[in-house]
């Protein structure tokens, strides 16, 4: 798995971790059973504080994606298939491109939608 | 594992691919390991069996069953045989350090693998005169199995030893980037980027199993509790061992196991470049697992197909089987071109 994170970027680098995570799972990339890395390595790979892994992990583990086991590392748990949902989101990111509403408002009538 | 610390006496400038390869760096060392020191140790076998010659039965115990000795021969029969097993060891272990030690594990293992046989045949006939000595009988000798299981033990602590002594290889950094062929991906300036993948053998796990099962039938039926320990131990190390991580970072390359180490790594500095390939393992490589090619390829091989190649200093190449390569050569490529425009 390819994970990119922006230190300049506004959102906490724990987000930009647990964000690339969630979008590789949802995408069926990462499929359940997979593995992630050893916490302690993927920080060294970025060069990152550990705590901020552990906090991307813990994060995806009480959405219930991963499972985090002692000795066993970090585990995509099964969950239910969400290329549906994928499908959804692309149709409805397409639909915002041609309407020309920007992104921010689109965030923001989604979250309004969910509430 | 972090990249070395630049060395400025160990580094040379190396422009890869255009330049002819380095020599087999260590050759004297190699040398002194793999055949002077089993050459000396074929002297101390001559010399203390000379030496114990008249304590010795005529014709000596050198082949046992559970019940006792059933082969004899002469003492200077089991030297010879003993001097000859040391060189064929030393010849071999010479050769592949000398000719395809490019890489530092290569010829760590040639020096360990020299050294270690070498203790072990010289100790192990040594241990078998000694045990002898005074007998005016052969047949009466007592139990041999500590003999060799000692002999074993000191070669395996002394031949690691060897294989520790042995330096790695000289940093070698290359300041030229990755040629413009090689697969790349676009990086945004300052951002921080990481690889990693399981790479594993599905066979491999199905030998663990088989080897498990043997393991258990033979303990049933001999009623050997001794096999317990490797019944547990052989099937875990095996799928330790076949199955690794890759990481593709901004320290470059680092292949481990599942177990933590062995570990291998090319640091970013001494990438050449890295391309995807398609490996037929017993064609090129003469099997799985970690192996050596004629034209000096190391590879870590699991199984058929895609597989990393990373061009390195010293005219090094390492390679690696694992999913979604031409990822991981990119991303390669892309940070060592990042790297060495600054």
């Amino acid at each position: 798995m390819l994970l990119r994170i922006d230190p300049a970027s506004t959102e906490p680098l724990f987000a930009q971790i647990g964000g690339q995570v969630r979008a590789l799972i949802a995408r069926g990339q990462l499929p359940a059973g997979s593995r992630l890395p050893p916490a302690r390595e993927l920080a060294t790979s970025l060069d990152v504080n550990l705590h901020t892994v552990l906090r991307a992990y813990q994060d995806l583990r009480d959405e219930g994606l991963l499972e985090l086991r002692r000795g066993r590392g970090a585990v995509v748990a099964a969950t239910r298939d969400r290329t549906e949902l994928q499908a959804a989101i692309d149709s409805l990111v397409r639909t915002a491109h041609s309407l020309g509403v920007p992104p921010a408002t689109t965030i923001s009538l989604v979250k309004e939608a969910l509430r | 594992m972090t990249a070395l610390p630049a060395r400025p006496d160990m580094t040379t400038p190396d422009g890869g691919s255009a330049e002819p390869p380095a020599p087999v760096p260590h050759r004297v060392l190699t040398a002194l390991l793999t055949l002077a020191v089993p050459a000396a140790l074929a002297l101390v076998v001559v010399a203390v069996a000379a030496a114990w010659a008249d304590d010795l039965p005529d014709l000596v115990a050198v082949h046992f069953r559970p019940e006792g000795p059933d082969g004899f021969g002469t003492v200077s029969s089991l030297v010879g045989w003993t001097v000859g097993g040391i060189a064929l060891a030393a010849l071999v272990s010479w050769a592949l350090g000398t000719f395809l030690g490019r890489t530092g594990m290569i010829r760590r293992i040639a020096a360990g693998l020299g050294v270690g046989m070498s203790v072990f045949l010289g100790g192990g006939s040594l241990g078998l005169l000694a045990i002898q000595r005074g007998l005016s009988d052969p047949s009466l000798v007592g139990d041999v199995d500590p003999i060799i299981t000692a002999a074993m033990l000191a070669g395996v602590a002394v031949g690691a030893l060897a294989a520790w002594a042995v330096p790695p290889d000289p940093y070698r950094v290359t300041t030229r980037p990755p040629p413009a062929d090689a697969p790349s991906l676009p990086l945004a300036p300052g951002e921080r980027i990481a690889w990693v993948r399981t790479a594993g053998s599905h066979a491999a796990l199905g030998i663990a199993v088989g080897v498990a099962a043997l393991l258990l039938v033979l303990a049933l039926a001999l009623r050997t509790a001794s096999l317990v320990a490797p019944l547990v131990l052989v099937p875990v190390l095996v799928v330790a061992l076949t199955q690794v991580v890759v990481t593709v970072d901004v320290r470059g390359l680092t292949v481990r196991s599942r177990l933590g180490g062995p570990r291998l790594s090319v640091p970013l500095d001494e990438v050449v470049r890295a391309d995807v390939t398609v490996v037929a393992p017993l064609r090129e490589f003469g099997g799985w697992g970690y192996r050596t090619t004629l034209d000096g390829r190391v590879g870590v091989v699991l199984r058929a197909g895609e597989a990393l190649e990373v061009e390195r200093t010293g005219g090094r190449r390492l390679v690696v089987t694992v999913d979604d390569a031409g990822t991981a050569a990119a991303l390669l490529n892309a940070l060592a071109a990042r790297s060495r425009i600054a």
